[in-house]
């Protein structure tokens, strides 16, 4: 029995955790290639979540083939914040970028909850498909079908970013503006665009992770922030640069959770902060961060 | 003047960092395949003018021209594609990918990206350590091994005008005499040279002309052999030995 919820646990943990490595990297990469700490990342991801509601609602798309559609909705929408707010500061000094990286953020956190109540009122939505809550029987646990879809999407999503930086021309350029922004120039690097396209991809992540979101879970115009902290923590927990170390961080934070909600219920959540706190003070550089 | 033969015109430029004026009215030319050698003390302002050049930095007034071309409005990926390469002091290694990563994004300009495989053979005749390191990651590298993936990674490029901004820089002596033998063979090959040096004997030595830089201004120029018996450029940089 002990061992069966303990399994079952880690499933579920794997599950979420697939989410929150996925959310991760969006917010990674922008702060790991530019220096911009884009706190609304969970407010994108919120968006993603309510266009995927509406695909559903108004036109009976299944989510998982309108993701892209989604990532393509939010790739836009990322890409008209950069040039609106976050394209001005991009020529700072890399400390000012990153403090006002964090005021545009906030201001986007104060607005996008607003928009989204705007539209789709202060009720907590769930993207539910038919086939939502149907699970089949694996070994000794329950697999749901939408989770481990979740999960799928993830992988993939995570391994695509993972490839296009490093075996794609303009992924290396990418990495090559993220360690040194003034020799990639001298290489023919288009610095600006660079940036652009990568808050864009970042943004269209976020928005993947919200389809996610509210496939397994709910969105409120609210529930970016828990997002971006969990996106942060994850983060901090991998270290900049590590694309497959944010979703490995990413599992861990999700399975340490969901063992954790066993002892200590809902107070298990500040296990994440917990875990904030001491990789901070140990190992800075996070787990599969270069020191 | 015999302007067909001009490759880079630099004509009265003004730069400035912020408030502060680093160059004045500097003018500079270099002549097709030629290698000019750019002298002076510690913050003359040598660095802002290859800077300049490169497009990291724009003049204020005055104009650059390459084969005709205006290039002082260009961003630095545009000069670039034109076929100016700087190697820039530091060196712009990009230090956690490897030398092979790091020489194709030397080849990231798309007629560079083209003759891709050719330039690797000769940037590897140049330089065969590079090829047996090819994996390695490019921070691990000896200083002196980094400088010569700099130059590889600039040849990457095709440049027709290659700039160093001090190449020998914090290198073993015999390290640097390999490091200026490799760019008078380049140029020997056809690239024009704009070498930024604080070894002026070495960089008189392989110039056909130099320009002397002080306080952000053109203080002299001409024949490198004949700046090496200038009894100003003695007594200001080489010592009356």
């Amino acid at each position: 029995m002990v061992s069966q919820l303990l399994a079952q646990t880690i499933v579920n943990g794997i599950n979420v955790g697939a989410i929150y490595g996925l959310a991760a990297v969006g917010l990674s990469l922008t702060f790991g290639v530019m220096k911009i700490l884009n706190i609304a990342h969970g407010e994108f991801l919120m968006l993603g979540g309510y266009v995927a509601f509406w695909l559903l609602t108004l036109w009976g798309l299944d989510p998982f083939w309108c993701l892209p559609l989604v990532a393509v909705a939010l790739f836009v929408i990322g890409a008209i914040s950069y040039k609106l707010l976050f394209a001005g500061i991009a020529r700072f000094h890399e400390e000012i970028r990153v403090k006002n990286s964090l005021l545009i953020g906030f201001g986007l956190f104060l607005v996008f909850p607003q928009i989204a109540r705007l539209l789709w009122t202060g009720d907590i939505r769930a993207i539910t498909p038919s086939y939502s809550g149907t699970s089949f029987p694996f070994l000794s646990v329950h697999v749901g079908y939408v989770p481990l879809g979740g999960l799928l999407i993830s992988v993939t999503s995570i391994l695509a970013v993972h490839l296009f930086l490093t075996r794609t021309y303009w992924g290396k350029a990418v990495r090559g503006t993220s360690e040194n922004w003034k020799a990639a120039k001298l290489m023919g690097i288009n610095v600006d665009r660079t940036y652009f396209l990568m808050f864009s991809l970042g943004s269209a992540l976020a928005g993947l992770a919200g389809v996610l979101v509210g496939l397994t879970q709910a969105v409120s115009p609210d529930v970016g922030m828990e997002w971006t902290l969990k996106a942060l923590i994850v983060v901090v927990l991998a270290g900049i640069g590590s694309v497959g170390g944010a979703f490995l961080s990413g599992l861990i934070l999700g399975v340490l959770e969901a063992i954790g909600a066993i002892f200590m219920g809902p107070y298990a959540v500040a296990l994440g902060l917990v875990i904030f706190l001491l990789i901070l003070m140990l190992r800075p550089q996070g787990l599969f961060g270069k020191a | 003047m015999q302007t067909a033969n001009l490759v880079l015109e630099v004509e009265n430029i003004d730069v400035y960092h912020g408030d502060i004026q680093a160059l004045w009215q500097v003018s500079l030319q270099v002549g097709d395949g030629e290698l000019v050698s750019l002298i002076g003390a510690n913050g003359a302002g040598k660095t802002t003018l290859v800077e300049t050049i490169a497009g990291l930095l724009s003049p204020a007034s005055g104009t650059i021209r390459f084969q005709g071309v205006r290039l002082d409005l260009e961003p630095a990926h545009k000069v670039v594609e034109r076929g100016i390469c700087l190697i820039p002091e530091d060196k712009g290694i990009f230090r956690g990918m490897s030398v092979m990563e790091n020489l194709e994004l030397g080849a990231f300009t798309p007629q560079s990206r083209k003759a891709k495989e050719e330039t690797f053979k000769l940037v590897y005749g140049l330089f065969p350590i590079l090829e047996t390191r090819k994996a390695q990651i490019a921070g691990t590298l000896s200083g002196g091994e980094q400088q010569m993936l700099a130059i590889g990674r600039a040849l990457m490029s095709k440049p027709k005008l290659l700039m160093c901004d001090e190449p020998s820089l914090g290198l073993a002596p015999l390290v640097v005499k390999n490091i200026f033998k490799v760019i008078q063979q380049i140029n020997q090959s056809g690239v024009g040279v704009l070498l930024v040096e604080q070894n002026v004997r070495a960089a008189l030595g392989l110039a056909n002309t130099a320009y002397v830089i002080e306080n952000g201004r053109v203080a002299g120029h001409g024949l490198a052999k004949n700046l090496l018996d200038d009894e100003r450029v003695i007594n200001a940089y080489l010592g009356t030995a």
